[in-house]
């Protein structure tokens, strides 16, 4: 979906100084759902947020001694020179609000930012999430949480990890997601006989690709967190202690887990007027290119089913899953940037 | 792992995921989609069966375990405050619905709905069977259907500076709950108030929100699946809840209860 976020108004003049904006507590999303993640993580009282023309790199706990360079510190600085709203009063809401976001290791405190981010992962299957977060914190040489910088909330606006199917295999957290993920797809009879495979035999090779995060999060965030991901996979692979571990970071192939809306009634794009009513409409952008890319894909429906804006009336929530070479991975960074630059 | 000598229930994270771990839908926040009472419980309906079995298997020997909707909402634990003596419902809450919860409940538990601007009751007000603690801007209206219905003493309070005193404590006849951020003097001046012990700790893994995260009355708690054990032995200790039985207290109450539960 289309960020609001960033428009511009072309209209200012451009200014020499970055304003101090008081991050509101008004959610920068536009669906329940997202607005009562966003409000989880602020607080009532107002926040200022100081505009840090230059970034810094916030504190790290040290993994390696390349520590360094794998942590991207991406800050996304909105050009002040779109900047035109009013600063004093509270209720000039306009939907623009200015943030510098930075990328963090996993760590044990994001517990309750990345399970939100994840309570639908599984549609509305009770499993043990908690334990699933664990997991997903406790490894840190590959992902990547993103956050506001200075934010003393330490809310997490998005998640994206990639976790080894066979490293995990024991845990009961996995063993859950893989059965779900088996029984959504079992009626498609070839994508069910890959999907065993690779969450039998080539496990080794597999990763579970999450990238879960709020839904207007900016998107010239996307290359960078994509390419951080995938760099920390290619560090990961030299850089870990043992040779089981490195080789575990080896992926051959991807799985993806995601949500799309998919129109209600298939024959109703024919008989419309309005062309731009697409087939598929993919929540996040680079599912699309994934999608284009996968080796195989499935679509299931989902049960919980969230009230849609009037413009997606005509559609369903459906889940999608696919499967994505690594070979592919260079093609889609390459897209993803160039689909970015576009927008 | 359930303590057979004790009325804690414990639930916590285990082998066997679908037979422990209190959750609705996967949310640990167990005192949102319940609340529990000395004479009654409440549970949302909507939410899967282990959840209200769970509140089943360990209360229905002894109270009832109600499911109801409030104002065609799950959150029935924010929405509504309550006692042994009473029942007070926000203005949302449909004619159906009180008719059910009248119905439902021990005669003795006088059910109310009551005309106040602060609809979620439950993170408005807190209360135990003899002391309320209440929201500063509450009506006084609402203030004295408290004390009759409830058959409490109020006290307009702030805890840790946060107004939804509703929210941020969980207390019972023998102990209570507060944020974590509560200082020493206010923790002094509220059990002087409640005239129970009460002690600052967090639930859920460090959730500030004690009353989302757990439910209480004087023999059983129930906490979310996100509960670590330092926090549940700091509720069972602050609770009473190791030499806790239910049938003395039950019975004290038998005494002026009518004899069926329909």
């Amino acid at each position: 979906m289309r960020s609001q976020l960033l428009k511009s108004n072309t209209k200012t003049l451009p200014r020499p100084k970055r304003r101090r904006q008081r991050l509101k507590s008004w959610p920068i999303a536009f669906s329940p759902f997202a607005r009562s993640l966003a409000r989880m993580t602020s607080l009532s009282t107002p926040k200022r947020h100081p505009q840090n023309p230059n970034p810094t790199l916030p504190p790290r706990k040290p993994q390696s001694s390349q520590s360094s360079h794998h942590h991207f510190d991406g800050v996304v600085q909105e050009d002040s020179s779109k900047r035109e709203q009013s600063e004093t009063s509270d209720e000039d809401f306009d939907g623009v609000i200015q943030a510098d976001f930075s990328f963090f290791d996993p760590k044990p405190d994001d517990f309750h930012g990345v399970k939100t981010l994840l309570q639908t992962y599984l549609d509305n299957e009770e499993w043990d999430l908690s334990a699933f977060v664990d997991l997903i914190l406790g490894q840190t040489t590959v992902g990547t949480v993103v956050k506001i910088e200075d934010d003393e909330d330490e809310g997490i606006f998005a998640i994206v990890t990639a976790l080894n199917l066979y490293r995990y295999r024991e845990h009961r957290c996995i063993v859950t997601l893989m059965n779900f993920l088996l029984h959504k797809v079992r009626q498609g009879r070839d994508v069910a006989d890959k999907l065993r495979l690779l969450l039998g035999e080539q496990a080794r090779d597999v990763a579970l690709l999450l990238s879960q995060r709020m839904v207007n999060l900016p998107p010239q965030l996307l290359p960078p967190l994509y390419e951080a991901l995938f760099d920390e996979v290619l560090w990961a692979t030299e850089d870990e202690p043992t040779e089981e571990l490195r080789n575990s970071f080896k992926f051959k192939h991807y799985i993806i887990l995601s949500k799309i809306y998919m129109l209600k009634n298939a024959e109703q794009k024919t008989k419309r007027n309005n062309d731009s009513d697409e087939g598929i409409i993919y929540l996040k952008l680079e599912d699309e290119i994934f999608h284009k890319l996968s080796s195989w894909s499935f679509c299931f429906p989902l049960q919980t089913q969230q009230l849609a804006p009037h413009e997606l009336k005509n559609y369903r929530s459906t889940g999608l899953i696919m499967a994505v070479g690594a070979d592919k991975i260079p093609k889609f960074r390459q897209e993803l940037a160039s689909l970015i630059n576009e927008t | 792992m359930k303590l057979d000598d004790t009325k804690l229930v414990i639930w916590v994270k285990s082998a066997f995921y679908k037979e422990s771990g209190l959750q609705f839908e996967n949310n640990c926040e167990v005192g949102v989609f319940s609340k529990l009472t000395n004479a009654y419980c409440l549970v949302a309906i909507g939410g899967s069966e282990n959840f209200y079995s769970a509140f089943e298997s360990e209360l229905a020997d002894v109270i009832p375990v109600v499911k109801t909707s409030i104002g065609g909402t799950r959150i029935v634990g924010r929405l509504c405050v309550g006692n042994k003596n009473g029942l007070l419902l926000p203005h949302t809450t449909t004619d159906q619905e009180l008719q059910h919860l009248r119905n439902s409940l021990p005669d003795q538990v006088v059910v109310q709905r009551i005309e106040e601007r602060l609809s979620a009751l439950g993170n408005c007000i807190a209360c135990n069977d003899h002391v309320a603690l209440t929201h500063t801007d509450l009506d006084k209206e609402t203030e004295e259907m408290i004390a009759d219905v409830l058959g409490v003493e109020v006290f307009r309070q702030t805890i840790a500076g946060n107004i939804l005193v509703g929210s941020f404590c969980a207390f019972s006849n023998r102990g209570g709950l507060v944020h974590p951020h509560t200082s020493i003097e206010d923790l002094d001046e509220l059990s002087t108030l409640l005239q129970v012990p009460l002690v600052a700790g967090t639930v859920n893994r460090g959730s500030e929100v004690i009353a989302a995260g757990m439910t209480v009355n004087d023999w059983t708690a129930f906490c979310g699946s996100d509960t670590t054990a330092t926090e549940l032995s700091v509720i069972e200790s602050v609770f009473k809840l190791r030499e806790a039985q239910p049938s003395a207290i039950v019975d004290e109450m038998r005494k002026s209860l009518v004899d069926t539960y329909v």
